[in-house]
């Protein structure tokens, strides 16, 4: 009863002063505006970049010695041998091999379906690597396996994710041809392709083989410029066009953690093996220009909140100081000194809470309005996102609490300034 | 009802004390209605303030409706002035943002312990308004109530609560003639219903209904 009774009171004087109170709900509005926006712009552009830069910073390309003694003499070779010391390296959770396949491969026709995607009379080359499937496992459905055929069928293959978007957005205007289909889901599409055969003039072996590929999925840990095939599948070409096995080209190292890859780098590098940091790198960088961005735009907001709560203490104080009368009418009527600074901070949440719940509101409105200036102004290219916005659910509550919790330590002094307030002296 | 014995206040202006009460004494009984009376600045209010339960820093007993008020902390001092004692003051001290009803409940709503049901304190509170003669103005605001309106919402404020003890602070010192002597039956009304009625007061009219007069001057009470 007593709470709703200082509710009644903290409602009436918002009501009795809604300029004021109008001022300090703008105030509360702006801070929360600010962190769905800033916050919300922050998110948008971290989840573009990372897809713009898919890396994940727990990955460590291990290479061949670039020059090395070892080499010389036989010895450095990325073999099954050093692939086994690599996977037991402490830190280390898997350790992928990669083989390039030693044999060209054209595809003379386009994908059934995508006819209009391909130039008219183009042949293409292919650059093909062999991976092991469980780098891809997670990105590969049941509906394409992908593991060699053994020639029993076509030949799974795992694209880029990238591909498909730079393919869309350059090669294809580039080509003058069609992009492809909107909502065209590429898994299970199938294309000729001529085993043995090279777009160079005397390149090609004396044996070409018709085979199909079919794509089994799509991963961002295959490289852009390659066709990746089940690394069992390159061994069987090799075999089959009787190539020397050349050794792996790449062993991927995945750490159990971030933390791990500095100690797995140095391990592999005392081991006489060469390590390939852009990915790492990339994802570094990625990661830092995504936490400084968004890092600095919540702090903007924060400074937004922090500026909504001066605005706030401004106000209740001045409120405070033209009730002086009434706060110390509440305490003669049986309020205590903690329920008169309870009144005050409960207009603070009251007020600041609606403003919050709205500027919540115009923030996300003021997003969308940005996406839609944006979408006009810039020119389509590769990974252009949809939105520039993220909205996870905890944010608009984020929001509000910034709000209420911002206003609540603004009204902090003045309702310390209305528990002193001596009734005696001011009611007499 | 009320037992002083002693009761010495000052303040200070800066470095100087100013002593307001002397060592006052004064004992008023349930069913008495008392005014003191004493010129501009001779401590009428503060000792009122000291009473009330308002005031900490006195010197001297104060026991009022059974409690030595100096052994009482903040929580029960505010649980006492809301329980057992009735303000009334000369600027009537209505909130301002709510209706003149909600005004009468406020102490109700704000008392402690034992919760009285929302519907039955509203009827209380219509039917002190009725008492005072307001019963068509409960939803009315202070600001759209004359000033004797105000005073009797006021009033029918400090009385919702049947208190022990009711202490007003020159409470017709902004009526006129007519709305005074309203005021003034109603205070001798609650006396002979068994409050210990403690008014401070300058005007003869008030001190005249009274039982007994006692003066303030020099901050003692003759």
């Amino acid at each position: 009863m007593r709470w709703r009774a200082l509710l009644a009171v903290a409602i009436g004087n918002l009501r009795s002063t809604p300029g004021a109170a109008l001022v300090d709900a703008t105030a509360a509005a702006v801070g929360a505006a600010a962190l769905v926006l800033f916050v919300g712009l922050g998110l948008g552009i971290g989840d573009a970049a990372r897809r713009m830069f898919p890396a994940d910073d727990r990955l460590v390309d291990v290479g061949p010695p670039a020059v090395s003694l070892g080499g010389l003499l036989g010895g450095g070779r990325l073999d099954e041998g050093a692939r086994a010391r690599l996977a037991a390296l402490p830190g280390v959770a898997a350790a992928w091999p990669r083989m390039n396949l030693q044999v060209p491969v054209a595809a003379p026709e386009p994908p059934r379906g995508l006819e209009s995607a391909w130039p008219p009379g183009m042949t293409l080359q292919i650059p093909v690597v062999g991976i092991d499937p469980d780098m891809v496992a997670r990105d590969v459905g049941r509906r394409v396996p992908f593991a060699d055929p053994q020639g029993g069928g076509p030949i799974p293959i795992v694209l880029s994710r990238r591909l498909l978007e730079i393919y869309d957005k350059t090669i294809a205007p580039t080509w003058g041809v069609p992009g492809l289909p909107p909502g065209l889901d590429p898994v299970g599409l199938e294309m000729p392709v001529d085993l043995g055969r090279s777009i160079v003039p005397g390149r090609s072996e004396a044996r070409v083989v018709a085979a199909r590929i079919r794509l089994a999925g799509l991963s961002d840990r295959v490289p852009l410029y390659a066709v990746a095939v089940p690394l069992d599948t390159v061994r069987r070409l090799h075999a089959l066009y009787r190539r020397r096995d050349p050794g792996y080209g790449l062993v991927t190292l995945l750490a159990a953690t971030p933390a791990d890859v500095p100690a797995i780098a140095a391990a592999v590098r005392r081991m006489g093996f060469s390590v390939d940091e852009s990915v790492r790198a990339t994802a570094e960088r990625v990661g830092t220009v995504v936490t400084i961005t968004t890092g600095a735009l919540a702090g903007l907001a924060v400074l937004l909140g922090a500026l909504a709560a001066l605005a706030i203490a401004r106000s209740r104080a001045a409120s405070v100081a033209v009730r002086w009368r009434e706060i110390a009418l509440l305490q003669a009527l049986g309020a205590t000194t903690g329920e008169v600074r309870a009144v005050v901070l409960l207009e603070a949440l009251l007020v600041s809470s609606a403003g919050g719940v709205a500027g919540a509101g115009v923030g996300r409105a003021l997003a969308v309005a940005g996406d839609l200036a944006w979408k006009r102004a810039l020119p389509d290219f590769p990974f252009r996102p949809d939105t520039f916005f993220q909205f996870p659910a905890w944010l608009p509550a984020a929001a509000v609490a910034l709000a209420a919790g911002s206003a609540l330590l603004g009204a902090l002094a003045p309702a310390q300034a209305a528990a002193r307030i001596d009734p005696a002296r001011s009611l007499s | 009802m009320i037992s002083a014995a002693g009761v010495t206040r000052s303040f200070l202006d800066g470095d100087r004390e100013i002593p307001v009460l002397r060592g006052v004494d004064l004992e008023v009984a349930a069913g008495e209605l008392v005014a003191v009376v004493g010129g501009s600045g001779s401590g009428k209010s503060t000792l009122l303030g000291v009473v009330g339960a308002l005031d900490q820093g006195y010197g001297g007993e104060v026991v009022v409706a059974g409690e030595r008020l100096r052994s009482l902390g903040p929580a029960a001092r505010a649980a006492l002035r809301s329980r057992r004692i009735g303000f009334v003051f000369q600027s009537f001290n209505l909130v301002p943002s709510l209706p003149a009803l909600e005004n009468v409940m406020l102490p109700g709503l704000l008392r402690r312990g034992a919760r009285e049901p929302r519907a039955a304190l509203r009827a209380r509170a219509v039917a002190v308004l009725e008492r005072v003669g307001l019963a068509s103005k409960g939803s009315a605001r202070p600001a759209r109530l004359s000033g004797g309106e105000r005073q009797r919402v006021a009033i029918a404020r400090a009385i919702l609560a049947r208190p022990a003890v009711l202490l007003a602070d020159e409470p017709t010192g902004h009526l006129d003639a007519a709305t005074g002597a309203e005021v003034i039956r109603l205070f001798a009304e609650l006396a002979r219903e068994g409050a210990a009625v403690l008014v401070v007061t300058h005007e003869e009219r008030v001190s005249s209904a009274a039982g007994r007069v006692l003066t303030l001057r020099d901050g003692r009470l003759g």
